[in-house]
């Protein structure tokens, strides 16, 4: 009679996995809390030139109360001739004809007014205070930004905003 | 009765639940947050006011040209990281004279801050005075239907009464305010990268805020920045924030305007 027990021939043990939701949801919630939603794929290029003491945009975001426009070159560098200078305007989500199809600043007006038109009910600020946020490439020509002001002007769209990747030390 | 046991609920998968929410917020969110600088464009008259007679003191101009290069007040500058420095000149210069001294030195043309605009102060009778006159004025350009007149009147009503909650707020006895013409100017050229003029307004808003801060410190003693970041998030104003930002913004104003290049 042998003093030691013989190892019984069993597999591996499974591991437990019952706390594996609770890792996932841990990952989930910090995601949730540290990101915000993106607000399009923009179809242009855009490197945010960097600046100081930015406001941040986000309360805004949650209460609708800014729309944003996108300026650089044509990711499709073959359409880049149809626009001036090289640069074309992508605009976020109303009805176009085809999603991702590029603008030019002509087109800015209208957009704006379909925009307001589709604002949550509980959003009730005049178009004046309404933001419009350029985020516009750093190569840009200024011209562009004063071709989008006019068309934002002729509507009464008084609030504009342009973004900058914030680097200030905090 | 016999004790039934319950069924134990299988969470096996519930990880996959998890993880299919994870990917989902993964994919649609940032994490970059948008930041921003807020500019406000001039409401447009239908007919042009006359040639108003500006003082080259109350300008700061600033040029930037089509090969990037800038130019502050008809000085070339290598560093644009300088701009900041010299708004912050052009605010302070003449802030820390007394009334007296400001009389004296207005007309000198040999002190060193002639060049930079002046403060006046300005008192809540005045405030009052002016608040009559100008709803005075629009009535009546209301009444004839002169529709730029209104928003002119409207406009110089609105600040009026923006100067007087500022002298309650900041609770005294008047108001010492930058001459009302004090402005940045800046002028770019066609070319001119959107980079650098994203810079200047950078500087501007540094300047801006330091200002802002201090100002802000020594009447309420919190940074406007942190009551602005309140503000912003509570629009309910639970507070009293928004009195306090609109007072720190009457003492040191956002006088910006962009001019259009030509061509």
């Amino acid at each position: 009679m042998s003093k030691f027990k013989k190892e019984d021939k069993k597999g591996a043990p499974g591991v437990n996995t019952s706390s594996l939701p609770d890792i996932v949801f841990m990952l989930l919630f910090f995601f949730m809390v540290a990101t915000t939603t993106k607000e399009a794929d923009p179809t242009v290029e855009v490197k945010r030139p960097e600046g100081v003491s930015a406001t941040d945009l986000t309360p805004y975001k949650q209460r609708s109360e800014i729309d944003f426009l996108y300026i650089g070159e044509p990711r499709n560098k073959k359409r880049a001739a149809d626009f001036k200078l090289g640069h074309a305007l992508f605009l976020d989500n109303v009805a176009q004809p085809q999603p991702g199809e590029l603008y030019s600043t002509n087109a800015v007006a209208q957009w704006k007014k379909d925009k307001m038109e589709t604002k949550p009910s509980n959003m009730d600020e005049p178009i004046s205070n309404v933001i419009t946020c350029i985020k516009a490439d750093q190569g840009v020509p200024t011209v562009l930004i004063f071709d989008i002001r006019d068309a934002l002007e002729s509507i009464n769209a008084l609030t504009i905003a342009y973004a900058v990747e914030d680097k200030s030390a905090y | 009765m016999a004790k039934r046991e319950i069924p134990e609920i299988n969470a096996g998968s519930m990880a996959d639940i998890a993880f299919l929410l994870l990917i989902f917020f993964l994919v649609t969110t940032t994490m970059e947050k948008d930041t921003a600088y807020i500019r406000h464009i001039p409401k447009k008259l239908e007919i042009p006011p006359e040639n108003i007679k500006i003082e080259k003191r109350n300008i700061f101009e600033i040029k930037a040209n089509a090969a990037n290069r800038l130019m502050i007040r008809g000085e070339i500058i290598d560093n644009p990281d300088d701009i900041s420095d010299r708004v912050l000149e052009f605010y302070q210069m003449n802030e820390g004279l007394s009334e007296s001294q400001t009389k004296k030195l207005i007309a000198d043309e040999n002190y060193k801050g002639s060049d930079f605009p002046f403060y006046s102060r300005v008192s809540l009778e005045t405030v009052k005075n002016e608040i009559d006159k100008n709803d005075k004025l629009l009535t009546e350009a209301d009444m004839n239907d002169q529709q730029d007149y209104v928003t002119f009147y409207e406009k110089a009503l609105k600040e009026w009464t923006k100067k007087q909650q500022a002298i309650k707020t900041l609770n005294v006895s008047e108001l010492k305010e930058i001459h009302p013409q004090a402005h940045i100017r800046i002028v770019v050229q066609q070319e001119t990268e959107y980079k650098l003029f994203a810079k200047i307004h950078s500087e501007i808003q540094e300047a801006l805020v330091e200002l802002r801060d201090k100002a802000a410190m020594k009447y309420f003693g919190e940074t406007y920045t942190k009551m602005s970041k309140r503000l912003a998030q509570d629009k309910s104003d639970e507070k009293g924030d928004r009195k306090k930002v609109e007072a720190i913004k009457v003492l040191y104003p956002e006088r910006i305007i962009e001019v259009r290049p030509k061509g």
